[in-house]
């Protein structure tokens, strides 16, 4: 299978001295899912932005399906990278209504395409309400139908789950990973929470303090003598049986 | 080094080239004063040297004093009594404490020797009470102060008044629970936490105070701006006023440095969401206490407002045959055009100069968004000589080498004028819109790129539009600072513009001041509807 995404040795300083990423190399194959998790100020927000084309690396390269995006030379900007991402606060425009707010990066969109936009997540009496007067809920999966609608190659998701309540959380990360399966692109999301990583992440990438110490399947991941790693599952307070039907959930 | 410079390559594009160009544009009228120092001293420096220059600086000086102690003294109380008591026609006298704004301070100065002078309206009333005083002589250093301060007092009022407004309730009951007097906690707590505020309105007080002519020239004050009139018009000493005005930018970072450090080491912040928890309820003013409180607030009242208009409206009624005229109408609409060019170009080089630092990668370049934005700390005599230079300079250069006469561009329209407003007044507009910008947070244009909106969709279908209530703001700020100008247009207007403020200026000149509270009124009367316009835009949200 492909890479989706490469990324050599990517490191990123602001003003040259809070070191936000330092040296950091990993790739994904098309297709799947993969997580990172880390501390609040651990990098992991640098590192999507940068995969974004949002920020600009000091040093390092990134490619996306084989293409150099990012590197000491050159920059592809974010609108050319194919990539669609989700903020954690929505980022919806809060001028245009739900039908506006989805039809922004379409050249010409026909209304049933968008009707059945909007059937699909549910959003049909919506279509004229400004984001001021949806749920939190709501927001996320008008964000979300946004971004998907433009097919991108690969998705970046800033933790999706963190405003939700239990019941819509279990929802939606079932609802996510079926449409990436369906959509046959890529994710890469932020969680802070482990559980959240080893439901739906095929990949997990730990950050600290802007250093991975850990890149890995969900399995080696689990198994990883990493103390830190191993302190932050004993924290999910799981069982070992619990833990194998949490990752086999997925399948 | 090697890669530094892959970086500069990477990052230095378009956008970094238009922000230094436009900020480097702006800012030519400052660069010109520190070219032109490099000439040599004008004939007439050495006599103003030694007959003038210590008097300007000490007036100066003792104005900024005089001006920030009255300012900081009723600015901080009517601020914390409006904002912690409750007494008759509080919410009314809460806003018409801002309104001497309204009054250009050099009106004030008129309206005092009429009400105050011999044979003026407010000894003739005191007469008429048996009160007899020949008359209270305002034309002196220590009478333009008063009137700079009751003019000036909203600056400070109205940042402190947020201030205090914006405390919790839970850090009063913590000092009162602790044992403190009221006295203690307004000593104590509330002045050094509203200290940055204080500060910051005292430094817009020190600004103007520096700024003013139509005052001291009317009072015989000799000031810095005095002199560099002087020194231009009187001597005919243009280098001495270049001279001059290099000494002021002195005076003024001096100022800004001290300002700077004082609100760097004083800024406390109120954490979370307490600002959000104040539902300090207002104690009601009873007694001998709230007799001496509302008679606080009606000095600044009195003096700033009341009896300025009243004096206006006096003259006006006097005046009002010989000079309700197609002229003022004429003069009114020419004051509204320029303002209302002025308030644009200035708006979209604001505009301009946020989005073109913001697109531009290279972030070492940001320091010339500083430079293209410090002219409202440059007082307007001195923007005024540093353009009448760099104009001499292209007029000079124009015809020597191309044999073009462009002499009429500079002085026979209002261009020069219009882009020496959109220099001094860039900072008033630049500074909430990149502040309501932030406010509006990047991810919102992030999305819209990723989204495949280019740059200029993202600005005009996603950052504009969202920025559409702080733009209407900041084009009625300038527009009233613009009408209300006088320094600057007097030196930059072209002979046939005729405008509010020069003409009330031109009559009171002339000892004709009655004749100059028609202007007046017309000027003030367009600053207050304006003023109930930007009201009306923050209560919209």
């Amino acid at each position: 299978m492909d890479n989706i995404i490469e990324i050599e040795r990517l490191s990123k300083s602001y003003d040259g001295k809070i070191n936000a990423l330092e040296d950091c190399s990993f790739s994904l194959k098309k297709g799947e899912i993969c997580a990172i998790v880390g501390e609040s100020g651990s990098g992991k927000t640098t590192l999507l932005r940068l995969i974004a084309g949002l920020e600009r690396p000091n040093n390092g390269c990134i490619k996306i399906n084989g293409k150099l995006v990012s590197s000491d030379t050159q920059i592809t900007p974010p609108q050319k990278r194919q990539i669609g991402m989700v903020f954690q606060d929505y980022a919806l425009f809060p001028h245009m209504t739900v039908e506006q707010n989805i039809r922004f990066g379409l050249k010409n969109a026909s209304n049933t395409k968008i009707n059945d936009l909007l059937s699909l997540i549910k959003m049909n009496s919506y279509a004229k309400a400004y984001p001021a007067e949806l749920s939190g809920g709501q927001e996320q999966r008008v964000a979300l139908a946004r971004t998907l609608v433009l097919k991108p190659n690969l998705l970046l998701l800033d933790e999706p789950f963190s405003n939700l309540d239990i019941g819509l959380k279990s929802e939606l990360r079932k609802e996510i990973q079926s449409i990436v399966k369906e959509l046959n692109t890529s994710l890469i999301f932020i969680t802070h929470d482990l559980y959240d990583a080893i439901e739906i992440a095929d990949r997990i990438i730990f950050l600290k303090s802007g250093i991975m110490l850990q890149n890995s399947s969900v399995n080696d991941f689990v198994k990883t003598e990493n103390k830190e790693i191993k302190k932050m599952i004993s924290n999910l307070k799981l069982n070992a049986n619990q833990l194998l039907n949490l990752m086999e959930s997925k399948h | 080094m090697l890669s530094k410079l892959k970086h500069f390559k990477r990052d230095f594009n378009q956008w970094s080239l238009l922000t230094v160009a436009v900020a480097l544009f702006v800012a030519i009228p400052l660069f010109s004063i520190l070219i032109n120092l490099f000439s040599g001293v004008g004939n007439m420096w050495n006599h103003i040297v030694s007959h003038y220059l210590f008097e300007y600086v000490s007036n100066s000086i003792i104005l900024i004093i005089g001006t920030g102690l009255l300012t900081f003294l009723f600015g901080t109380s009517c601020a914390w009594i409006v904002a912690k008591y409750e007494f008759p026609f509080r919410k009314w006298i809460e806003k018409l404490l801002f309104l001497p704004l309204a009054i250009p301070s050099y009106i004030v100065a008129y309206t005092y020797v009429g009400l105050f002078d011999n044979g003026g309206t407010i000894i003739r009333v005191l007469h008429s009470m048996g009160l007899t005083i020949q008359k209270l002589d305002f034309m002196n250093i220590y009478g333009l102060i008063i009137v700079l301060s009751f003019s000036l007092l909203p600056y400070v009022y109205a940042s402190t008044r947020v201030m205090f407004l914006s405390f919790p309730k839970s850090i009063y009951e913590s000092s009162i629970l602790l044992g403190a007097s009221n006295k203690k906690y307004f000593f104590s707590i509330a002045l050094p936490l509203a200290s940055p505020a204080i500060i910051g309105g005292l430094f817009l007080v020190f600004m103007e105070v520096l700024n003013d002519y139509g005052a001291a020239k009317y009072y015989g004050i000799n000031t810095f701006t005095t002199g560099i009139f002087r020194s231009w018009t009187m001597l005919e000493d243009l280098q001495s006023a270049v001279y001059l005005s290099a000494l002021l930018v002195l005076l003024v970072f001096l100022i800004v440095g001290m300002v700077a450090w004082q609100r760097g080491r004083k800024s406390y912040a109120i954490k979370g969401n307490k600002l959000q928890e104040n539902n300090f309820q207002r104690k009601k003013l009873k007694g001998k206490k709230g007799v001496f409180y509302i008679f606080i607030l009606s000095i600044p009242l009195l003096f700033g407002l009341v009896l300025p208009v009243f004096q206006l409206i006096i003259w006006g009624v006097q005046t009002f045959d010989e000079m309700f005229n197609l002229d003022l109408f004429w003069t009114a609409l020419q004051s509204l055009l320029v303002a209302f060019f002025a308030a644009l170009i200035t708006l979209i080089t604001a505009v301009a100069l946020i989005y073109f630092s913001k697109w531009n990668h290279f972030k070492k370049i940001n320091i010339f968004k500083r430079i293209g934005t410090i002219g409202y700390v440059i007082p307007g005599a001195i923007i005024g000589i540093g353009i009448i230079k760099s104009s001499q300079g292209f007029i000079t250069f124009f015809s020597e080498n191309f044999n073009v006469s462009v002499g009429y561009l500079f002085y026979g329209s209002s261009l020069v004028l219009i882009y020496a407003y959109v220099f001094r007044f860039l900072s008033v507009t630049y500074n909430p819109l990149e502040a309501n910008s932030l406010k509006v947070g990047k991810h919102i244009s992030e999305s819209s790129y990723l989204l495949g909106g280019g740059k200029l969709k993202t600005l005009f279908k996603i950052d504009l539009p969202l920025l559409k209530g702080a733009l209407a703001s900041s084009f009625a700020l300038i527009f009233i600072d613009v009408i209300k100008e006088l320094p600057l247009t007097l030196i930059l207007k072209p002979y046939k513009l005729e405008t509010l403020a020069i003409s009330a200026y031109a009559y009171a000149e002339d000892e004709m001041v009655a004749e100059a509270a028609l202007p007046s009124l017309v000027l003030i009367l367009i600053v207050i509807i304006l003023m109930f316009i930007l009201k009306l835009d923050k209560r919209n949200g």
